[in-house]
């Protein structure tokens, strides 16, 4: 058992038990659904369905249906995929970067964390799928062997390299997500009467009888997880950002953009989960698990990367000067002074300057404040990349080409139809999945709960 | 030769015995075991239960979903008896000449299998330069609008009662008449001559001052031919020649070899007009001057000719008057002044200009003058005044389409209803032939036979190319048959007009006119005309009258655009959606505004997708049109200019779907009185006023205008468009390509020691092409490698080359409204640049910031010089493309060809975002099916469908798709060089584009055949890549342009 220093903040708050927490978590599932649930979900799936009748208007009418050009090809479709994926990245860094890390607190967080992961990297791969032309040939990105020899996917192309490794770490995640969830899963089982429950949860423990040999395995596994995932995090995200380096389009031609892509997502994860978590720990009361000390260590985050983020735009400001090539420097002139100049600035407000005042401790431990920031920088963060992205395009080398995108009912539509599929998805997981590690929470409970410390204090 | 060789498998098929012939008839040559297999009876073992069926069953629904999302497969139906000359897969040319009273052009219709889907210029008969309307003009064989037999009224009748009725109509007293566009076939005219009517001819441009001063003159009452190919100094005042000023391609053709700086010099081009016309745009010396002074501007070139001084213009004309008067007249006899006017005291001032300097007989010519534009206003004038009075009892119209095309068409249109009886020849139930009591539908140029003459000593034939269509009768005929000649076969009539023993017998025997018909043209011996060069000129009553002309504060300009027309082509969606070649807006009529005006004004000068116009009502005594205003470039303040050949069908006739303006979903737009909206509004009545005066005053309301480019200037962009002047040129002329100044190749710094000089610094540069990240494909020097030479000093920008590209590659039309959307899908474009007042020098100079000075930079100057740059698939040897498509369906050819594989084609546009030249094209929709596309698009029309190229793929919504350099003419002509046995050289080779080049300045071939032409310009120390320093490595080629124009004179 470990250590823990009795003056460092206790992670457990209030005289809990392994009981109560088993109670704590497992409680809500047991209970018949409350009002706001279901007022939530019913909005949340009438979004839902409305975004996937956009889609399929999409794929049956054509692409024209968004408001792409000649010039602009990838716009609101593409800014969501980067955007959803972003978001995907705090689970698997909190679950495994943090692990390895030995950092404790992770564990109030990481499932919930880990299924908002799992679900923003499907919304983000609904976007590639949807962009293309002719989805009902997607099945060509993959190099699947086939009538015409030697007919093979280009494996030069970023493009596809994202096909790689948003299956990869989808699948990985997926894997590390549910392995977690396994000896939960049997806490569950063995706690609910319904026989219908009983059984399903069954199947999902995967006849777990928590015997000290599934310990040692979980534990093993877990850690060989982390460690595959690890590299993902910084993988997926340098591998998007690839799209765009690869390029010849000045805005996008830069090598900056990995790190600058990782951290920018990394940044957004952790503003999604702070949405998400200061919501659910208040409707689940779980405030005792995740309470200031959590969300400040998020905050702290989200200053950091907040921080390489702020570096990242103003180094590519300066390089775009320096470099002294005309079209590199235009291109960053005519984000912040051309037609698309609101987005720079709502970017910059949203992104560099807004994550700076959790230098202030009362508004890094403010739930409100952080609950709003949080928002604002998902905000900043679509702008981002919807800057990047269209600000680039729109005006690149030849300026008899040079045009303008506005985006169309559809475009909306689609959006906020995956916001709304999104949080389906994660509605439907706190009702009935345990949305703390209840049993990795118990492992801190001794050397972190607040009552243990306050007895070691005396 | 090589196919004497006979194989064959053994020994019996070579003897052919009669066990081989009986095996020989079998499918299958051994018994088959079927009656073994069946009566097996470990078959009968094998069981498929419930479990299995439903698997089976629920794989074949899910494998027949699967299928079900493939685009279907229409399977066409082979010839049952092949005509001898028709190969499926083969075209076959004919040559023929298209004349429809404006254009006059010797043309080569290919033909599929016995349908017409493209015409270009027939180069061998010297008037072969097609421009953006005739290539255009196929369409229109197949246009739905078309009348399938003749009307009386609106009720079909037969040919028979028509002719009864012309007869007894004919047999009627009162004045008759036949009201014709200019005739330039001498056997209609004798058809015509035939029915003994009184005859007037008129024309929708009128030259009528042209020729009488002329006539007047010089004794010859017809326009003059003017050479081009001997003018180094042209002056024009609002004479839009390269576009649709007499025979304009071929002047084009003559003033683009005029310009090439190769020969040591250029020539000069002094262009005085109101709007910015194409011609405008290729001046080296450009004056922005009042319609009402157009007069004065000629009188004084004469003025400062004769050394007396110049009256009545402002500084900066005067000044420009006396630049090209000084050039006219270290030029004489090798210099052009034309005006555009039709206003007889100016032509008189320009005769007596061109006199003075010498220029009849040399470059302008009266001994073979033009034939065409021999229209008489005066006749007209008073034909409609009998009209009125109800003295005519009948009216023949042919060829022409007076109730939309006259000044006064109201009146003309009133008139008609006091006619007894009217008859139009029309193909189509337009503006007159709804007015008319009978349309006697002619056939389209396409499926006629005719001659005609445009100049003495040749004959040009117009040959059918395919049965005719509709129960349509050549006009001819039915002028013979209500004439009682005794020879009614049209054909028989126009054979016998050369050979008057002629037979139908000899209808392949006679290998003199079977020749000519090959030939599209044959020569006749005919008396030259004899004008008297020396006559002395009256000017004096002529300089009087233009001094005395006052212009109000506000003028209006009327043009012809360069792919409408005077409105013959308005129903023609190819040509709609053809960028004008100034303004680039597509679908609309407008009227073009100064920026000064507008601002004046207060409306809206930047026209985009969010952007719509500012509507404005122009007014002129009696008539008043509404249009949008857009603000041109080079147009003079005070003055606005709008576009002939607009409007039409503005009474809802049945003129064609393109015809009409459409909506955000494709339909017409119906306007309150329930006729569908036509596309812009009929500026013809202006061209009756005697003044250009007019009132304009903005109506408050907003318009969308759909152009294909948003921005005009280049903004600075040296290695996208370089350009020198000509002394510049020629002051290194002789420079290494790359070294001279005004096209050096791009250099990079390296961090090496390359011009060891002991330190690395910003000296140490290496050239862009040695850079290179990959592999370079094994193109030069090995076979083929197909490549493009662009020369941007003879480019005119006449779009000839955009229609010819869009019909050859079955681009999709998509209409005004995904134009506005800025999804124009033409593969091939010309980006037309602006000069720009401002710099960041200059702003360095003035001390104004970055942003501010690029954002003065994307406004052009008041009167900017011009470049227009032919852009497309620049077919890059390291394309950004190729490596970013994750399905690998854009590759390298070992060709030097960038190919799109469409089956392939996912659809990321990955490849669009990635081109630095963005040439690639992106099917948003299905056009070819989506309920959008179908006012517009002639593949939704079962009949206009024909027009497609069957070579080339219609595309599928969801994939890109580009330029392909024609990569179907490539193969065919290298399987006809392969059956020929001859190598591929360029002549046997063209693309769409360089085909339909007047100007000769896109020039296509071999860059690895050493004798090409695309080798010696690819070579010459013009030329460059656009966009050089990124790598790209393009197989396209562009030569800097090059003004002959002096500092103190832009």
């Amino acid at each position: 058992m470990q250590k823990e220093s009795a003056i460092r903040e206790p992670l457990i708050l209030g005289h809990k038990t392994y009981k109560d927490i088993t109670d704590d978590v497992v409680g809500p599932i047991m209970e018949p659904a409350s009002l706001g649930w279901k007022i939530l979900i019913t909005i949340s799936s009438i979004i839902a369905i409305y975004g996937i009748g956009s889609i399929l208007y999409l794929i049956s009418t054509g692409i024209g249906v968004w408001g792409l050009n000649k010039t602009v090809g990838w716009a609101w479709d593409i800014t969501n995929f980067v955007w959803w994926v972003g978001i995907g990245h705090a689970g698997t860094l909190i679950s495994a970067v943090l692990l390895l890390f030995r950092q404790k607190w992770r564990m109030a967080i990481n499932r919930s964390a880990e299924a908002m992961t799992i679900f923003a990297v499907i919304m983000a791969a609904v976007f590639p799928g949807i962009h293309m032309g002719r989805i009902w040939l997607a099945y060509y990105v993959f190099p699947l062997p086939n009538q015409f020899g030697s007919l093979w996917v280009n494996f030069n192309s970023p493009l596809l390299w994202d096909v790689f490794a948003i299956s990869t770490y989808f699948s990985v995640s997926l894997v590390f997500w549910y392995v977690g969830l396994i000896p939960d899963f049997a806490t569950i089982r063995d706690r609910v009467t319904k026989p219908f429950a009983k059984k399903m949860y069954g199947i999902m423990s995967f006849g777990w009888s928590g015997r000290a040999k599934h310990w040692n395995r979980f534990e093993e596994l877990s850690l060989v997880l982390a460690g595959i995932a690890t590299p993902l995090v910084f993988s997926v995200h340098s591998i998007v950002s690839m799209d765009f380096a690869t390029s010849v389009i000045p805005g996008w031609h830069t090598t900056i953009f990995p790190p600058y892509f990782v951290s920018g997502a990394v940044f957004s994860g952790f503003a999604m989960v702070q949405t998400l978590l200061l919501v659910m720990r208040k409707a689940y009361k779980l405030e005792d698990y995740i309470h200031v000390k959590h969300v400040e260590y998020m905050n702290i985050v989200i200053i950091v990367t907040g921080s390489i983020v702020g570096v990242a735009y103003l180094t590519e400001l300066f390089i775009s000067w320096y470099s002294g090539v005309e079209y590199e420097s235009y291109a960053f002139i005519n984000r912040f002074s051309g037609p698309y100049k609101a987005a720079y600035w709502t970017m910059m407000t949203c992104n560099v300057i807004s994550p700076q005042l959790f230098w202030f401790k009362k508004i890094r431990r403010s739930l409100v404040a952080t609950f709003i920031l949080s928002i604002v920088v998902n905000i900043g963060m679509w702008f981002e990349r919807y800057v990047i992205i269209v600000t680039s395009l729109h005006r690149d080398y030849l300026p008899s080409s040079w045009g303008e995108f506005i985006p169309t009912a559809t475009d909306v539509g689609i959006f906020i139809g995956t916001l709304g599929i999104f949080l389906t998805l994660f509605l439907t997981f706190t009702r009935f999945f345990p949305v703390l590690a209840l049993n990795e929470l118990k492992t801190i409970l001794k050397s972190s709960g607040e009552s243990y410390k306050n007895e070691q204090v005396k | 030769m090589a196919n004497s060789k006979k194989y064959w498998a053994a020994l019996d098929e070579l003897e052919g015995t009669e066990v081989f012939q009986k095996l020989q008839k079998k499918e299958f040559q051994e018994q088959i075991p079927v009656d073994e297999f069946l009566a097996d009876e470990r078959h009968g073992a094998t069981t498929t239960g419930r479990r299995d069926f439903l698997k089976f069953m629920g794989f074949s629904l899910a494998a027949a979903t699967l299928t079900a999302c493939e685009t279907p497969v229409i399977k066409s139906i082979p010839y049952i008896n092949k005509p001898a000359e028709v190969t499926p897969g083969v075209a076959n040319h004919y040559a023929s000449t298209y004349y429809d009273g404006l254009d006059y052009i010797s043309i080569m219709v290919k033909t599929r299998e016995g349908r017409p889907i493209f015409v270009m210029g027939n180069s061998k008969t010297g008037l072969g330069k097609a421009n953006a309307r005739v290539i255009g003009s196929v369409v229109s064989l197949y246009d739905q609008a078309r009348l399938d037999g003749p009307r009386q009224k609106e009720k079909s009748i037969s040919w028979e009662a028509l002719d009864s009725k012309m007869l007894s109509a004919i047999a009627e007293t009162g004045r008759k008449v036949i009201l014709t566009n200019t005739i330039l076939s001498p056997s209609t005219q004798k058809a015509i001559d035939a029915m003994g009517f009184e005859q007037v001819q008129y024309d929708p441009i009128s030259y009528m001052a042209l020729r009488e001063t002329h006539s007047t003159y010089f004794g010859v009452n017809a326009i003059p031919s003017y050479d081009f190919s001997k003018a180094e100094v042209i002056v024009s005042i609002s004479a839009d020649f390269l576009s649709s000023w007499l025979t304009s391609t071929n002047i084009e053709c003559d003033y683009s070899a005029m310009k090439s700086p190769e020969r040591g010099t250029q020539s000069k081009h002094f262009q005085f007009e109101t709007t910015m016309s194409q011609t405008g745009t290729n001046a080296d010396v450009r004056t922005m001057i009042k319609p009402s002074d157009e007069g004065n501007v000629v009188a004084g070139i004469l003025a400062a000719i004769n050394g007396s001084s110049i009256k009545n213009l402002d500084n900066v004309t005067t000044k420009r008057v006396q630049q090209a008067a000084k050039s006219l007249q270290k030029s004489k006899g090798q210099s052009i002044v034309l005006a555009g006017s039709n206003d007889i005291a100016t032509q008189t001032i320009v005769a007596s200009i061109n006199q003075a300097l010498g220029n009849y007989g040399e470059t302008i010519n009266l001994e073979k003058p033009s034939r065409s534009f021999q229209g008489n206003d005066t006749n007209v004038a008073d034909l409609i005044a009998d009209m009125n009075a109800g003295k005519l009892s009948l009216l023949v119209t042919y060829g022409c389409n007076p109730s939309y095309d006259l000044p006064n068409a109201a009146a003309f249109n009133e008139g008609i209803k006091k006619v007894k009886t009217s008859v139009c020849m029309n193909g189509i139930a337009d503006e007159t032939a709804i007015r008319s009591t009978y349309i006697a539908p002619d056939h389209h140029y396409l499926e006629s036979w005719n001659d005609l003459s445009l100049t003495s000593g040749r004959i040009d034939l117009v040959q059918p190319t395919i049965e005719p269509l509709f129960s349509t009768r050549a006009a001819q005929e039915s002028f013979l048959i209500w004439s009682g000649f005794e020879i009614t076969d049209w054909y028989t009539f126009l054979r016998m007009q050369y050979n008057v023993n002629y037979s139908e017998d000899a209808l392949y025997s006679d290998s003199t006119w079977n020749g000519a018909v090959h030939d599209g043209t044959f020569a006749i011996a005919e008396q030259l005309e004899t004008p008297n060069y020396a006559a002395f000129i009256d000017i004096s009553n002529a300089l009087a009258e233009v001094s005395n002309r006052k212009g109000g504060a506000m003028q209006l300009a009327t043009y012809v655009k360069g792919a409408i027309g005077v409105g013959q082509h308005a129903a023609n969606p190819f040509l709609q959606e053809t960028p004008d070649p100034v303004s680039k807006v597509t679908w609309d009529n407008y009227v073009m505004m100064s920026r000064v005006d507008m601002d004046a004004m207060g409306l809206n000068t930047y026209i985009a997708q969010e952007n719509p116009a500012s509507v404005v009502k122009v007014t002129s005594g009696k008539h008043t049109v509404t249009l949008p205003a857009f603000m041109q470039p080079g147009q003079k303040p005070g003055t606005v200019s709008i576009a002939l050949g607009y409007g039409r069908g503005s009474e809802g006739e049945k003129i064609g779907n393109a015809a009409y303006q459409t909506g955000e979903k494709g339909q017409h737009i119906m306007l309150d009185s329930g006729k569908p909206m036509p596309i812009g509004a009929n500026a013809f009545p202006f061209t009756s006023q005697d003044n250009y005066d007019i009132t304009i005053e903005p109506t408050g309301t907003e318009y969308p205008l759909a152009s294909t480019q948003l921005h005009s200037t280049y903004m600075g962009r040296e290695s996208v468009v370089k350009e020198t002047n000509l002394s510049a040129y020629l002051a290194e002329s002789k420079k290494k390509k790359g070294t001279a100044s005004w096209n050096k190749a791009p250099a990079l710094n390296v961090h090496e020691d390359l011009n060891r000089d002991g330190v690395i610094d910003s000296r140490d540069k290496k050239p862009v092409a040695e850079f290179d990240l990959w592999n370079s494909h094994a193109v030069e020097e090995v076979g083929h490698r197909w490549g493009m030479t662009i020369d941007l000093t003879t480019c005119t920008g006449c779009s000839s080359c955009v229609t010819a590209c869009h019909i050859e590659n079955n681009v999709s039309v998509v209409g005004k409204d995904e134009v506005l959307r800025h999804r124009d899908m033409h593969w091939m474009r010309i980006d037309r640049y602006y000069a720009s007042d401002f710099s960041l020098e200059k702003g360095e100079e003035e001390g104004v910031g970055v942003i501010e000075s690029y954002s003065r930079m994307e406004d052009p100057s008041e009167n900017p010089q011009t470049v227009h740059m032919p852009m497309m698939c620049q077919h890059c040897n390291h394309a950004p493309c190729e490596t970013v498509c994750p399905v690998a369906a854009t590759t390298h050819s070992n060709e030097g060809l960038n190919q799109m594989t469409y089956n392939r084609c996912i659809g990321t546009r990955y490849c669009a975002n990635n081109c630095p030249y963005k040439v690639r094209r992106f099917n948003w929709f299905n056009y070819k099916g989506h309920s959008k596309f179908e006012n517009v698009n002639p593949a939704h029309d079962s009949l206009a469908r024909l027009v497609l190229n069957p070579d080339v793929t219609v595309r599928a919504r969801g994939v890109m798709e580009k330029c392909s350099l024609c990569v179907q003419r490539i193969q065919s002509a290298k399987l006809d060089a392969k059956k020929k046995q001859v190598k591929l050289t360029d002549d046997l080779i063209s693309c769409a584009c360089s085909d339909a080049c007047a100007a000769g300045a896109i020039k296509f071939g071999d860059l690895n055949d050493k004798d090409s032409a695309v080798y010696k310009q690819s070579h010459n120390n013009r030329s460059y890549h656009a966009l050089d320093e990124i790598g790209v490595k393009p197989n396209i080629f562009y030569l800097t342009k090059v003004r002959n124009v002096d500092s103190n004179e832009a």
